[in-house]
């Protein structure tokens, strides 16, 4: 049993300072892998500092099974952790850096070289244990950072971006044997990382921060679904949300003004409408939500939205078009099949999915929750 | 916040760094104080501060017990020797730096194996050749071999630097029909100024300190060196401290005043080559 | 224009063969000339002829006005075996060396790792403690003449304020503490370069390999054994090397301070090679040439020594 609990931890570097971290709390469960994602800066390489012991907690306490863990050295936390550089001893073979912790935990000699060799045999380094760490490449030095980690055994796992330092295609296989590690072992997991695919794929649920504060937690399919405010949208999707100015009207029903058009909104309660009609709201909608022909919309019925063709983007399996909207003030883009004929220039119609908006309060950046 | 048992746990260790702080500066402090009071106020009380503060012996140092002269002589040979070797050096290190030749390696080990090279395996001989050349005894002739001792180290400091500038601030310049001197003195050394500034320094605080080539090479009263000048002067005036304090910090103070003002660079400059 | 036909072979200078200006670049003689001439002839005429020429004098004897006698290695052969005024110079030379290296390597290191764990003022303290390493060795001398001093030096003063008076020594002045006292004044000196070196490498170290260190249960003596000092190799060996062999060419501080006395207690091998070259009876040059190149070649051979044994098999990368 690992359970983790963060509650409402900050990180001020002089007192009265900024704070790189910002009253957090998340509570990560038995056995679940949760991801930190966030642009560079935002705090949770320092929140992950913060747990394993590696930096002084400012307010807030970090819990592990109950029992706080603020004033105990990091080394008595039962905690592995793996770094971004990997941070392996060089004057070290690959033995001596898995089995390091065990010696000095006072492990049995024959204890640990069956460890070292059990967890070598699991991620493939059995033919490196006599190397020292710059005779490997970068996806063998990692897979010893990992190793490093399997071999002691803790009771929660902190990675800290271990995959930035890896080429694209060594990153995709890598985090792969990660997640079957992980799944294998059923630790408890902290994963920072500013990827949003490794966050997608790899997480039971994924936390993103901004600026030092949690903004949303969830699990992956539901953060992306139902994102919290316009940073998470744009942050999370390639290409990102659309964010359009509307204007909210109320004639018989409610809908945006946007361009000149009409857009009749289905699905958010009076109430919750009521007070921003006459205002501006940002109007979201995801690249794939935008269609070519009506016929092909997916879930709610097709708004038609007068567009420029501005730019294609054949990328082979698919294709993007930067389009304009008639007005010519505002821009969006589209993800349509790899068949389209449209070409620069050209005048037509694009079909937005209506059961697949967003709206945001644009005061705040939050976003208005569907109802119905 | 630190909780308070930490400061106690650190109490040998704060100790221990005043101690050795006081061991290391103490000295100084002191014979700065001794500067200043006679000598029958110092053995009267050796570690006392001074009464009164005796400004006046550093006049007195200065004209009657010749100080005076070996402060300008050291100027001028040491002054001499920092121009010509920086010069030179910065020409051999641009040299070495830039461009490749086939006797490139054989020059680049033969200036640098003067580094290892001990003063014993040259001063006898130095001695002979500036008899022969009726160098012996002169400050022109210490100022040259000062340039010879310091040029390995020059070179190799400043050689490590100029390797770094990017290759295509010499491309544009080559396009631009510079000649190679032209380049030298226009793009090298004006970008190698840090680098050029911290051996200037180095050179000088290791020359204005240098013993073992003006014991041997000069022999004249009015020709010696500031570190000559207070040997000699420790010799026959062994029990007057107070002027030998005098004249010692008469020694110090141009270090201290550099050091106060390019601590940094004197220190990084110093282990530069050391840190691996 | 270049040629249509690559004809270039290596060597070549004419116009045509010229490559664009990258580091390849090969100048013309004149070039070359010019900036590398002054550095040359200096170092010809003041470093390599002096070297050539103590050799050659050290198989002759040199008396007054350049008379040369050839010798062949008689003068090899009586430092090596008649004469032990050299000897005991070497012997005190090797206990200075050894003894004054080790400490003086370990004791930086010891004082680094003091400004290493962020105590209060250790950017003063770092300014300070590198003072003495900016004097002159006459400055450094005559002060701690002062302060060995039997009557009036701090050293008997504070031994016999707390009642260890018996302690009190002449200690320049007895055969038996002088060359340790010497020694302590060159420790003095030199501790602080020693420590700026290594508390440049120790900020050096990669941090996160420390903090994997935390988290494998190192407490701050174990990092030290098994990650910081392994790691710290590469400097540790340079500067043992660095004080090795400047300590093995000692000679400013003992002639300030002792010239070599009481009783060649610190005659050191290059006070030895002053002595006899202009402090002896009979004028000879040939003799302390000798004398100097034998041990030049005794200081290669440590230094080689030692760096094949010390030295990192492979690279420590990080």
């Amino acid at each position: 049993m690992a359970v983790v609990v963060i509650d409402g931890l900050s990180k001020q570097y002089a007192t009265g300072g900024d704070f790189a971290v910002r009253d957090v709390s998340l509570t990560v469960a038995d056995g679940e892998f949760v991801v930190l994602l966030g642009p560079s800066g935002c705090g949770k390489s320092t929140v992950l500092r913060m747990v394993a012991g590696l930096e002084p907690i400012s307010a807030g306490t970090v819990s592990i099974d109950g029992r706080v863990m603020n004033q105990i050295p990091a080394k008595d936390r039962d905690i592995a952790m793996v770094f971004q550089s990997y941070a392996l001893y060089p004057h070290m073979t690959v033995y001596n850096n898995l089995a390091f912790g065990l010696r000095r935990r006072g492990v049995v000699r024959a204890e640990i070289d069956r460890r070292v060799r059990r967890v070598a045999g699991m991620i493939g380094l059995v033919p490196y244990l006599d190397r020292k760490p710059h005779a490997l490449s970068g996806g063998q030095r990692q897979r010893v950072a990992l190793g490093r980690a399997i071999v002691r055994e803790p009771k929660v796992f902190l990675f800290d971006e271990p995959l930035s330092n890896l080429d694209a295609a060594l990153r995709v296989s890598t985090r792969n044997e990660l997640i079957k590690q992980q799944h294998a072992l059923a630790t408890t997991t902290i994963y920072v990382t500013h990827d949003q695919v490794e966050a997608m794929t790899m997480g039971d649920r994924i936390c993103i921060m901004n600026q030092g504060e949690m903004v949303q937690i969830g699990a992956p399919l539901e953060v992306y679904r139902a994102p919290a405010d316009t940073f998470v949208a744009r942050f999370l999707g390639n290409p990102p949300m659309n964010l359009l100015r509307t204007i909210l009207t109320q004639a018989a029903e409610p809908a945006l003004e946007l361009d000149g058009m009409r857009l009749a909104l289905t699905g958010w309660s009076a109430a919750a409408l009521a007070p921003l009609i006459g205002k501006p709201v940002i109007l979201g909608i995801r690249p794939e939500d935008l269609y070519e022909t009506p016929a092909e919309v997916a879930s709610g019925p097709p708004h038609l939205v007068d567009v420029e063709v501005e730019a294609v983007e054949l990328l082979g399996a698919e294709t993007l078009l930067l389009l304009a909207l008639a007005g010519a003030r505002q821009e969006l883009i589209a993800r349509v099949g790899r068949s389209t004929g449209l070409k620069v220039g050209a005048r037509t119609r694009i079909a937005l999915d209506s059961g697949a908006l967003h709206l945001f309060d644009p005061a705040t950046n939050k976003a208005i929750p569907r109802t119905a | 916040m630190r909780p308070w048992f930490d400061y106690i746990r650190r109490t040998p260790l704060l100790l221990f760094l005043l101690g050795y702080t006081v061991l290391t500066g103490g000295p100084f402090l002191w014979v700065a104080s001794m500067s200043l009071r006679t000598t029958a106020e110092i053995f009267a009380d050796p570690y006392a501060l001074p009464g009164h503060l005796h400004w006046e012996k550093f006049a007195d140092a200065w004209m009657q017990s010749n100080y005076s002269t070996y402060f300008w002589n050291s100027t001028i040979a040491v002054g001499s020797a920092v121009a010509i070797v920086t010069v030179v050096g910065a020409m051999t290190a641009h040299c070495l730096a830039r461009y490749q030749f086939r006797a490139r390696r054989i020059v680049r080990f033969v200036i640098l194996s003067g580094l290892v090279l001990p003063p014993q395996m040259l001063i006898l001989s130095l001695f002979q050749i500036l008899l022969d050349y009726h160098l012996y005894d002169t400050l022109p002739g210490l100022a040259l071999v000062y340039v010879a001792s310091q040029l390995g180290m020059t070179v190799y400091l400043l050689e490590g630097f100029f390797a770094q500038i990017p290759q295509d601030l010499f491309d544009a310049a080559r396009m631009d029909g510079y000649s190679d001197f032209e380049i030298f003195w226009r793009i090298t050394l004006p970008i190698g100024v840090p680098a050029i500034f911290t051996t200037v320094i180095l050179n000088f605080v290791t020359l204005w300190n240098e013993f073992l080539y003006a014991v041997v090479l000069m022999t004249d009263d009015d020709k010696r060196t500031l570190p000559l000048g207070i040997m000699h002067f420790m010799g026959s005036h062994q029990l007057d401290v107070g002027m030998l304090a005098t004249g010692l910090m008469i020694a110090i103070i141009p270090i201290a005043l550099i050091y106060a003002l390019f601590s940094e660079t004197m220190i990084r400059g110093m282990s530069a080559g050391a840190v691996r | 224009m270049p040629p249509a036909l690559d004809t270039r072979r290596p060597g070549d200078r004419n116009a045509a063969s010229r490559q664009r200006a990258t580091d390849g670049w090969r100048p013309p003689i004149a070039t070359l000339a010019l900036f590398l001439a002054p550095a040359i002839l200096v170092y010809v005429g003041f470093t390599a002829y002096p070297v050539v020429r103590t050799f050659y004098n050290s198989v002759h004897l040199v008396g007054p006005n350049g008379a040369a006698e050839f010798v062949g290695t008689g003068n090899f052969s009586t430092a090596l075996f008649a004469d032990p005024v050299f000897w005991t110079a070497v012997r005190n030379t090797a206990i200075f060396t050894v003894v004054g290296t080790t400490v003086d390597v370990f004791g930086g290191l010891l004082l680094a790792l003091c400004l290493f764990i962020k105590v209060p003022f250790t950017r003063s303290l770092r300014v300070i403690w590198f003072l003495p390493v900016l004097m002159s060795y006459v400055v450094v001398g005559i002060i701690w003449v002062w302060i060995y001093d039997y009557e009036w030096g701090v050293v008997n003063l504070l031994l016999r304020a707390i009642g260890l008076g018996t302690l009190a020594h002449s200690w320049l002045g007895s055969p038996d503490t002088a060359l340790w006292a010497v020694m302590a004044t060159h420790l003095w000196k030199w501790l602080g370069f020693n420590m700026i070196v290594f508390l440049a490498a120790l900020h050096a170290l990669p941090a996160e390999v420390l903090g994997a260190a935390e988290l494998d249960n190192c407490g701050w003596l174990a990092k030290l054994v098994y990650i910081i000092i392994p790691m710290l190799r590469p400097t540790l060996v340079n500067l043992m090397v660095l004080s090795f062999v400047g300590k093995m060419m000692i000679f400013d501080l003992v002639w300030i301070m002792t010239q070599g006395g009481p009783l060649w207690a610190t005659e050191t091998v290059s006070t030895y090679v002053y002595k006899r070259a202009f402090d002896w009876n009979t004028f000879d040059l040939g003799y302390p040439s000798a004398v100097a190149v034998l041990w030049f070649l005794i200081i290669i051979a440590f230094v080689v020594v030692m760096s094949l044994l010390l030295r990192q098999r492979d690279r420590l990368e990080f």
